[in-house]
């Protein structure tokens, strides 16, 4: 699969695609529209994704597709459609290593410190647009492993929503190929794992602490519920919005979290533009959203 | 630091005779750069330049990467001096020659990833000057590059005690100069500050040098020691750091650096940061092509 990917990419996107104008122009409309930000060491999966959407509406250049997704009138459902070969195909565990690295090394020893928790001594998170299950899974075993060796007192609650019915089905069934744990290690592998011809299925400790749910995050009366987590992660999903639609579903999010809690996005997107409440902070190879205790907002404030 | 530590730590640093003096080409470069770009001037910097040939070769090759912002192919000093002004070859003459008049302190910190860290934080330094509007950013760069240079001070004088400070600091995940404290009594900003008096650095860059970890602390405190104090946490936060996993959360609105600069310049209140971050990846990719260059093979390691 990983040969193909190459082959296809080297006939899709060229070296002159990567120099073309119109492509940093295709960033910014793109970071406008959704807060995902292409570094220019990313040019290429760009060209590479906006190409596969030309081809399809037979539009030849840059500056021409660029024009379709600004001034045409189904402009709206093109960039839908380029959005979503943006982020199509782009979960398998332990993802982000850096955002598990801050959860683990950072906010985890900082979040047990916490007055208020130290009375529950419990997690909660929420993974919000959780797909096939590769995320909430992975934090499973971030927390399984964190908690055994320094919190042994500690339990945690995994909320895992996603509006798409198939995808609740595969997570219950937890059920995975070889490319969603390419980046686990054999220990890994074999801990959490029971292995089935080629195919991965969770083991039920890892399942003990996720909780699956269908949730539609524009149900407004549903959101109301989502109260009194940690840790919330929505990668890739707030890009499918529209400016209102955004603001209102971070907007439950901050209010979701304890004072002190923590939210991440994909990698590669921001709230910009969308939210100004959470506070922007960074981690090692990793930015987060931060919801101030009182304490952390008086600090700021002297 | 304590007067009775200061005065020791002077001695030792002032005694040595194998502390790198400036060398000549960066004084009579400071010279040139204070009578202006008149055309004799500019002559002569062009002379001292192509007098040695490695670094007229090494400053070609600076002068042609995207780290200044250049597209256009430059293939002589002369060409390089009139493309991009005094200024900025002063800025490439020191990143080429300090890496040379360090090479013995490589059994500290090892040499890329110090110059990737020093490179990386005079890049960001001047980019967020310049996109603050801060007046006068010419000195940002050097500031930038010159920032830990108390780091090889500390790596030459101090071989044993900054190799166990470098293991400490590893271990515990800890800022460096934390630990240089602990193990030292003293810090890389204290000999850092001793060697920019002996070289006779301009007043606000040896205030930098000092100051750059904890601003509030200099008189007064100025905009250019909380620049390059951002400046130097971000890139550390952003894979140009020291070479190991620093366990912290940088919260930039808790920062009274920051709020500094908001105060006294609007675009920081709009600067949109996450972005920003983004801007500095791509940086990031310069700067380990530049010190690959530099250093060889052994360069592009992380």
């Amino acid at each position: 699969m990983a040969l193909e990917t190459l082959t296809s990419r080297a006939q899709e996107s060229t070296d002159a695609d990567l120099t073309d104008p119109a492509l940093v122009k295709l960033r910014d409309l793109i970071y406008r529209m959704s807060g995902i930000y292409h570094a220019e060491n990313k040019f290429y999966l760009l060209a590479t994704r906006a190409r596969r959407r030309m081809k399809a509406i037979n539009s030849n250049t840059f500056p021409d597709y660029l024009e379709r997704l600004t001034t045409r009138p189904n402009r709206d459902a093109e960039m839908r459609s380029l959005l979503n070969e943006i982020t199509i195909g782009e979960t398998y565990f332990f993802r982000s290593q850096s955002q598990m690295d801050a959860v683990s090394k950072i906010i985890l020893p900082k979040l047990m410190a916490l007055a208020s928790k130290q009375v529950v001594k419990k997690l909660r998170l929420w993974s919000a647009g959780c797909s096939t299950g590769e995320e909430p899974y992975t934090l499973s075993i971030l927390l399984l492993e964190q908690l055994a060796q320094k919190f042994k007192d500690w339990t945690f609650e995994i909320v895992a929503t996603d509006l798409n019915d198939n995808s609740i089905a595969k997570c219950s069934e937890g059920l995975y190929a070889e490319y969603a744990v390419r980046n686990l290690s054999p220990e890994r592998r074999q801990k959490y794992f029971k292995q089935e011809g080629n195919l991965y299925r969770v083991n039920d400790a890892v399942r003990a602490g996720v909780k699956f749910d269908r949730l539609n995050l524009q149900d407004q009366s549903k959101m109301l519920f989502m109260k009194g987590f940690d840790l919330i992660f929505c990668c890739n999903v707030l890009i499918y919005f529209d400016g209102v639609a955004k603001k209102r579903t971070v907007d439950h999010f901050y209010n979701g979290l304890i004072p002190g809690g923590h939210f991440f996005l994909g990698e590669c997107e921001t709230l910009f533009g969308v939210y100004d409440q959470f506070r922007l902070v960074h981690f090692p190879g990793a930015a987060g959203y931060h919801k101030p205790s009182p304490e952390e907002e008086a600090g700021a404030a002297k | 630091m304590n007067p009775a530590t200061r005065k020791i730590l002077q001695r030792k640093v002032s005694a040595l005779g194998n502390l790198p003096a400036m060398p000549s080409v960066l004084q009579s470069l400071g010279e040139c750069l204070s009578e202006g770009s008149s055309d004799a001037n500019i002559d002569r910097v062009v002379e001292l330049i192509s007098y040695d040939k490695s670094l007229a070769a090494q400053c070609l090759r600076i002068a042609n990467s995207a780290l200044f912002g250049r597209r256009i192919e430059v293939d002589s000093v002369r060409r390089a001096v009139m493309a991009l002004g005094l200024w900025h070859i002063r800025d490439i003459v020191y990143s080429c020659s300090l890496p040379n008049m360090f090479s013995g302190a490589d059994h500290g910190m090892a040499q890329p990833t110090f110059w990737r860290h020093a490179l990386g934080t005079a890049l960001v330094s001047q980019h967020l000057a310049q996109r603050l509007g801060i007046g006068n950013v010419e000195k940002y760069y050097l500031a930038g590059l010159l920032h830990d240079i108390g780091i090889l001070v500390n790596s030459l004088l101090f071989r044993e005690e900054f190799q166990q400070v470098l293991q400490q600091a590893e271990t515990s995940e800890a800022p460096l100069c934390e630990v240089e404290l602990q193990v030292l009594g003293f810090t890389h900003c204290d000999s850092g500050r001793i060697l920019a008096d002996i070289w006779q650095l301009p007043a606000d860059i040896s205030e930098t040098i000092e100051f750059h970890h904890h601003p509030s602390l200099g008189n007064p405190e100025t905009e250019m020691t909380c620049t390059i104090y951002l400046a130097d946490i971000l890139c550390r936060l952003r894979g140009l750091g020291y070479g190991y996993y620093e366990a912290r959360e940088f919260d930039l609105a808790s920062e009274s650096s920051w709020r500094l600069l908001q105060r006294k310049y609007p675009a920081a209140t709009e600067l949109d940061m996450a972005r920003f971050t983004f801007e500095l990846d791509e940086h990031a990719i310069q700067v380990r092509g530049l010190v690959e260059s530099i250093f060889g093979h052994g360069g592009a390691s992380h």
